[in-house]
């Protein structure tokens, strides 16, 4: 397991002002966060740009040293022993860089492999089964910068799996990928969560991607974790009504009638739909049970009733809207 | 030491497969130092070498050609050194840096390796040029060939040292572009490479003393045309010995500064 304790990063910058004058700057990159990450486990870290997601996964990865604040990784703290760390985790980023060009994509993982000391019967029996892990057994010899950028894509996370770590920490592993390479990608990773135990930690600019993947979120902004949750558990702290929608099979004015009188007596609200049949009550609690009273006694042509989950993507809206205020 | 061997193989083995990608390459790699030592001789053989032999005895009509020889030939594997380590600076950019920083590889292990790849891409096909020109065109009888020997092994051992101080220096430095110009010229100026060191001003030959070409190139020529003993040669020797130790007390140094203080800044690249 992974567990960060009250993380802290503080970059002492210097800013120019003018040919020779430069200001002395300090940055509160991260500012004290505490998380968590199991084997098996996918958590995802959300914010703005500057929020703190990058800084955070290269302490993590041992690439930069916390100000203060603990990371045990598997119950060693990380600056005891970086050379143990370093073998039990791997970082893989979006875009087309981290690789070679102009090798090939075996050429790539076998030099990746020789620097995690790999011995070359291992890293060989390694490089066939990632190659085939990632579907690039056609062009394992041709030329990276003969990739098309999906490929390069699922280089990078073959090359992230080369030293077979416990961990990854994937920063926007789907960034600039068209939608069907995407939807191959997430498929990919939760692959490694789920059949190879390996502990992820996503970011992404992607909502629907973080909470396609993610057990738990954390979502950061200007450094610090003001959100942690299941995608689930967020919307529910984060919205204080709750949506219950209505669908009848057919709709006249006296079943019109009788909806409005409802609402007004459990004080919800119905939003305007394009279907005049299919209505969404917004009110504090959940309005099923009473919902399904009305149904029985006013003999309703029920189609569909349902609760209504905020999607993720609505929750960040509104705490960026709360942040922002 | 066996990791240490495969993280320098399969560095140099990179870098050889990621810069040689076209044959042409490895040739396109000769015509520079060829024509840079062909100006040189075409520029000094028209003048009158009276005033040169009073202060360098051995620096005449017939040996010019050897002199510059030698010159270019050290200068070779210094300068490649100075090119690759520019380079070699791009990992940077690339963010593959990063993840050499991430791996738990021999940091010494993978600027060695660098090296070494430099050495073979740029400078073989020279090192045959350069030899068949001596057969051709050498008036100077090889006197001492066990010390000259040990000068050519001197060089390469230099040239590695100079090549890893210079890829460790370049990893961590962001004005590399600045680094490259202070170091490509005046090196081939001021360490003697075809105007002697001894016809400069002591200002001149001060700044020559910071180029360990200076002293490779002194050995090199001394035991070539005045045909030094090892005994002779042995403060040369003892110096190039002490330049060595500092270059890699040095590099280790930057290695281990550079990746702390970019630990605590986090410059190592801009992913």
């Amino acid at each position: 397991m992974i567990e960060a304790i009250n993380l802290k990063k503080t970059y002492h910058t210097k800013v120019k002002k003018g040919l020779f004058k430069r200001e002395k700057d300090i940055v509160e990159a991260v500012k004290g966060i505490n998380l968590r990450l199991e084997q098996g486990q996918i958590i995802g870290l959300l914010g703005i740009n500057g929020a703190g997601k990058t800084t955070t996964i290269k302490m993590l990865s041992t690439l930069i040293k916390s100000t203060s604040g603990e990371i045990f990784i598997d119950g060693v703290e990380i600056n005891e022993n970086p050379l143990k760390i370093k073998q039990k985790v791997n970082m893989i980023a979006g875009g087309e860089r981290m690789i070679y060009w102009r090798l090939t994509g075996r050429e790539n993982l076998w030099y990746y492999g020789q620097l995690y000391g790999i011995p070359d019967k291992v890293l060989k029996a390694r490089i066939d089964r990632l190659i085939t892990l990632v579907g690039l057994n056609e062009k394992q010899d041709v030329p990276v910068e003969r990739y098309s950028k999906g490929m390069k894509q699922r280089l990078q996370i073959a090359r992230g799996l080369i030293n077979n770590p416990d961990y990854l920490f994937m920063d926007e592993p789907t960034l600039g990928l068209d939608a069907p390479i995407a939807k191959e990608i997430r498929a990919y990773i939760k692959k490694l969560a789920v059949e190879e135990q390996k502990g992820i930690l996503l970011t992404s600019h992607y909502i629907h991607e973080v909470e396609e993947l993610c057990d738990y979120i954390y979502i950061l902004d200007h450094g610090e974790v003001i959100l942690e949750g299941t995608a689930k558990t967020l919307s529910e702290s984060t919205f204080e009504t709750k949506i219950t929608v209505l669908e009848l099979a057919e709709i006249n004015p006296a079943i019109e009638a009788t909806i409005q009188k409802f609402a007004l007596d459990e004080k919800a609200v119905i939003h305007e739909q394009t279907h005049a049949h299919i209505m969404r009550f917004e009110s504090k609690n959940e309005l099923t049970e009473s919902l399904v009273k009305l149904i029985h006694s006013e003999k309703l042509p029920l189609s569909k009733l349902y609760v209504e989950a905020p999607k993720l993507e609505d929750t960040i809206i509104e705490i960026s809207r709360r942040v922002s205020i | 030491m066996k990791r240490f061997m495969k993280v320098v193989r399969a560095e140099a083995r990179k870098q050889f497969k990621n810069k040689i990608h076209n044959i042409w390459v490895v040739f396109s790699m000769l015509i520079w130092p060829v024509l840079a030592f062909a100006a040189a001789y075409f520029q000094f053989k028209p003048f009158a070498f009276e005033a040169i032999t009073e202060k360098v005895s051995y620096l005449n009509d017939e040996s010019i050609m050897t002199y510059l020889m030698i010159g270019y030939f050290a200068m070779v594997f210094f300068r490649s050194f100075v090119q690759s380590a520019w380079e070699f600076s791009s990992e940077r950019i690339y963010g593959t840096l990063e993840l050499i920083y991430l791996s738990p590889a021999n940091r010494i292990a993978v600027i060695l390796g660098n090296a070494i790849a430099s050495l073979l891409i740029n400078v073989w096909m020279f090192v045959l040029f350069m030899t068949g020109i001596y057969v051709l065109f050498n008036h100077v009888p090889l006197m001492n060939v066990p010390v000259l020997v040990l000068a050519l092994i001197m060089m390469v051992l230099m040239s590695i040292l100079w090549g890893m101080l210079l890829n460790a220096l370049f990893l961590f430095t962001r004005d590399s572009g600045m680094l490259f110009t202070v170091l490509e010229e005046p090196m081939e100026l001021f360490a003697g490479v075809k105007i002697p060191v001894e016809l400069f001003p002591l200002w001149a030959k001060g700044i020559g003393l910071a180029f360990p070409l200076t002293y490779v190139i002194r050995l090199l020529r001394e035991v070539v045309f005045l045909g030094r003993s090892l005994l002779e040669v042995s403060s040369l020797f003892y110096t190039c010995i002490f330049i060595c130790t500092i270059m890699f007390v040095a590099t280790v140094f930057i290695l281990k500064w550079g990746e702390k203080h970019n630990a605590i800044t986090g410059d190592m690249a801009l992913f």
